[in-house]
């Protein structure tokens, strides 16, 4: 009953979300490419510009968006600072003590931090409009080349597939074995790290043995339903691209275009 | 054409060598063999399969289809040999079966991609699985959740699912195995209405496993298994008319037709009938012929309930006072669910409550309550008290239970635990230790540190005699050898074994066998008379609400809808406002009600049968109100 949003998926009906799960997969690696490539601030506002662009047609709330970056903000404000103090560079701009903060190690830190916001957010981008089984479906046919080399391909996304359904059920189950187990007094909030461990055991026999037998269960079910793996299998689902994702491929092509060009005209500051 | 056929089939699980069995791979193997079943079954047919738990019945659809093979014994399906490896995927393309459990048969996130996968794995071309997918989900009522998420529908829907995936592949047979076991009466009622249009219009020959009586008879043909062999077999009126050959298999009378017996048991002369309105005729045509001379042979054995009601209001031990209780599950997110909406209840110190409601209706919500498995927001840790504003006026939630206040962060949650014991649905899923000793002990230790060896021994011996095992017997044993009623059992003693005031269980019967609810339902009486001062249950079913609770409580949709004792729940139209069955007994004083018979009840069976009994002795006819339902039996 209860409803657990894993992943983070964020339901809606937009532009992004439309667009087949595989082109999104390819973008986002083509973008963050385009991110590495980007060599000084013109080439990063034009990766920041595209990032705005496909963010206002993805119907995330921009706050949704800034939460993923809450867990980075330690790492962020950590490299940020090393990066500060300790890159070289010639105008000295402050100086006191030991510490010596410099004009070029400003500018880098600014394009190191905005690198790294930029590609943690398209990730969550990615993440937040996409489902998790279009990911998987998205992943297998992308894999599927890999067929050629004997690799078990489908038999890997049926796996994923099966365990991204059963994760709602599992987490339900935990919830509730842990709830019977606090009925009766167990404790797991408080102690110390053995007596912890020792509190989760009546958690895990009863999860492990549920676990165990819903597979047998499932493995009948799926027995019944003439499942065999073999090659006579056929598949429903066909991804097929759309002009949405003809419009994505072209903007990725057009940043390319423009960060090539930005690194052969303007000088880079890293 | 013959469907199935099985001749002289011998099969055990030891020589069989398989560990699947019903549903509980920790089983003991033995009792699920089958003894030289011989069986036909014709195409077209319903036919229905019961038998208590572990007689041997799944095995029976495992075999049919392969699944298992049999140790000796022929079984031909369609005119297919079962036994012979090469027929396997030929007779599982034509034989479907649904299972139990229906989380555990369901591959994939999305409905249609579910229904898709048999279609996928025998190699339909890709255009006609779509076709196949629109033809199962509207023949299973589900085309408008074509696109759903598999793990949001309630039980009924996702059988219907697993129902809608078998048929995809176009079986000639379909095979429930206890299909209906988990699920609510509105979801039972969903699959099996959806079996029985599947029957009558796709021609599909149907084999429904169950133990419920009422959905037997509504196959063409019952068959009773007992202990690996096949006892009874025949129309299911007449099958289940039998009562000692249905008691020696474990199995009990449907409802209405144990009224009947009683009735007759008292005197009153009525033939075996199914509905209440037949019944009702029947009841009031006997009160006609009955001369007004009989002396008086009933006894008024109710004791005053409104007396122990003032006397239980005083007290705070056992007590539950609860009002505009709220909750909301995952709130500020797009899956925000109002579970509870400004909950008002009293439950009484010694009462017998029950809880009632659908699936989702807020009652299991509720009950976490409390014993605080849901804590108040203002019983946190963090909790900070806002500041009022000037005139605003929020209405303040109470919940008192046990004389424990659950809103103050200050309340020994612990000790309120160790009163408040709570049994949750399936118990027997969260034992865990080596021996039943130490998993009854568990709680014991956890709430109570400073006990000696000897009172631990004491208390754990008191906890696993009064559920009714033996403890020198069970207790050095694993708890997953036993079987399942013995295992529900060990996990209730493991609740009870601190003593608590007040003991919730949800849906104690759930999965059990008529004769294991009866059992349980025993086993509640005793706790209640001589270990936990309060007990209140969660249940879907009606007449257990109505023969055991002294009051209950109606949940819908995050509110109480009524309470009361069950006279006054059941005289309310609201249990139909809210879709629920009414208990048979309440169905038959409407329908004596209907033929202008007034009679006084609370709706406890056997309360209505010495209400009639007094009625038919004393007053006869001449009670009669008005002459309405005179031309019924003239």
């Amino acid at each position: 009953m209860r409803e657990v949003s894993f992943g983070q998926y964020y339901p809606a009906n937009s532009f992004v979300h439309k667009c087949d799960p595989r082109l999104k997969l390819l973008f986002l690696i083509g973008y963050i490419v385009a991110v590495f490539l980007a060599q000084n601030f013109y080439a990063l506002a034009a990766c920041a510009a595209l990032f705005v662009l496909v963010a206002a047609f993805s119907g995330v709330k921009f706050s949704s968006l800034l939460r993923s970056v809450k867990a980075i903000v330690f790492l962020l404000v950590f490299t940020a600072l090393l990066n500060l103090f300790f890159h070289s560079g010639e105008k000295v701009i402050f100086s006191w003590w030991i510490i010596r903060i410099t004009e070029e190690a400003v500018y880098f830190t600014v394009f190191l931090a905005v690198r790294l916001f930029l590609l943690v957010l398209s990730s969550a981008v990615l993440t937040l409009t996409t489902t998790p089984v279009a990911l998987t479906d998205g992943i297998e046919s992308l894999l599927k080349p890999l067929k050629y080399i004997r690799f078990p391909v489908h038999e890997l996304a049926l796996i994923m597939s099966i365990a991204l359904r059963f994760i709602p059920i599992l987490t339900d189950e935990t919830a509730r074995i842990m709830n019977a187990q606090k009925a009766r007094g167990a404790d797991f909030e408080t102690g110390g790290l053995i007596k912890r461990v020792k509190a989760v055991i009546p958690v895990l026999i009863p999860l492990l043995i549920s676990a165990f037998r819903r597979a047998d269960e499932l493995g009948d079910a799926m027995d019944a339903r003439c499942y065999s793996g073999s090659k006579i299998r056929t598949k429903y689902k066909k991804l097929t691209f759309g002009w949405r994702d003809l419009i994505a491929a072209l903007l990725l092509a057009a940043l390319f275009a423009g960060i090539i060009l930005l690194r052969i005209y303007t000088p880079a500051i890293i | 054409m013959t469907a199935i056929e099985f001749e002289k089939v011998h099969f055990s699980y030891q020589n069989g060598g398989s560990m699947a069995t019903d549903g509980d791979i920790f089983s003991s193997d033995a009792a699920f063999s089958l003894n030289g079943i011989d069986l036909t079954v014709q195409e077209g047919e319903f036919v229905a399969v019961l038998g208590h738990n572990g007689s041997g019945k799944s095995t029976l659809a495992r075999l049919t289809n392969g699944l298992l093979s049999p140790d000796s014994g022929k079984i031909t399906v369609l005119g297919l040999d079962a036994t012979d490896e090469k027929n396997l995927f030929e007779i599982r393309r034509q034989v479907g079966i649904v299972f139990q459990n229906p989380d555990n048969q369901t591959v994939a996130s999305i409905v249609e991609d579910d229904v898709a996968f048999g279609p996928e794995n025998v190699g339909v071309p890709r255009e006609e699985i779509g076709a196949r997918i629109d033809f199962a989900l509207a023949a299973v009522g589900m085309e408008n959740y074509r696109h759903a998420t598999t793990s949001r529908l309630s039980g009924g829907q996702k059988q219907r699912i697993a129902i809608a995936g078998v048929l995809a592949l176009k079986p000639k047979i379909m095979i429930l195995d206890e299909s209906t076991a988990m699920l609510d009466p509105r979801g039972r009622k969903e699959v099996i209405d959806v079996v029985l249009k599947l029957n009558k219009e796709e021609k599909i020959t149907v084999v429904l496993i169950t133990h419920f009586t009422d959905e037997a008879l509504l196959a063409d043909r019952a068959i009773v298994m007992n202990h690996g062999e096949i006892v009874m077999q025949g129309k299911p009126e007449e099958v289940l008319k039998r009562e000692e050959e249905l008691e020696k298999c474990s199995l009990t009378l449907p409802r209405p037709l144990q009224i009947c017996r009683r009735l007759r048991a008292v005197g009153v002369e009525v033939s075996d009938s199914l509905t209440p309105e037949n019944l009702a005729a029947q009841i009031v045509s006997v009160m006609e012929k009955t001369p007004v001379t009989l002396p008086a042979l009933w006894n008024t054995d109710e004791k005053n309930e409104e007396q122990q009601a003032a006397e239980g209001l005083q007290e705070e031990t056992g007590r539950v006072e609860c009002r505009n209780l709220r909750y909301t599950y995952n709130p500020a997110s797009p899956f925000a669910t109002h579970a509870l909406k400004g909950v008002d209840l009293e439950i009484k110190s010694g009462d017998f409550f029950g809880i009632i409601g659908h699936t989702g209706s807020g009652k299991s919500t509720f009950v976490q309550h409390l014993n605080a498995l849901i804590k108040l927001p203002t019983a946190e840790k963090k909790y900070k008290p806002k500041k009022k504003k000037a005139g605003s006026q929020e209405e303040t939630i109470v919940l008192k239970v046990d004389g424990f206040d659950l809103t103050q962060k200050t309340t020994d949650f612990k000790e309120l635990r160790k009163k408040v014991g709570m049994v949750f649905q399936y118990p027997e899923y969260q034992l865990f230790a080596e021996t039943v000793f130490e998993d009854v002990a568990f709680g014991l230790k956890n709430f109570t540190e400073e006990l000696t060896e000897t009172e631990i021994e004491q208390a754990v011996k008191e906890a696993i005699e009064i559920v009714g095992l033996r403890y020198d017997e069970v207790k050095n044993r694993s708890p997953f050898e036993l079987s399942g009623g013995q295992k529900r059992r060990v996990a209730i003693a493991g609740v009870i074994v601190t003593k608590p005031e007040i003991l919730v269980l949800d849906e104690p019967a759930a999965g059990l066998d008529p004769l294991g609810k009866e059992e349980i339902m025993r086993l509640l009486h005793t706790l209640h008379e001589n270990w936990c001062k309060t007990v209140i249950i969660v249940s879907h079913d009606m007449d257990e609400i109505a023969e055991n609770c002294t009051r209950g409580a109606i949940f819908s949709e995050g509110k109480i809808l009524a309470v009361g004792s069950p006279k006054e729940l059941f005289e309310k139209t609201e249990i139909e406002k809210a879709g629920l069955d009414l208990p048979f007994a309440a169905k038959l004083t409407n329908a004596l009600r209907a033929l202008g018979v007034e009679i006084e009840t609370d709706f406890k069976t056997r309360n209505l049968i010495a209400a009639l009994e007094k009625r038919i002795k004393t007053g006869g006819a001449g009670m009669r109100l008005s002459p309405k339902g005179g031309a019924n039996h003239a």
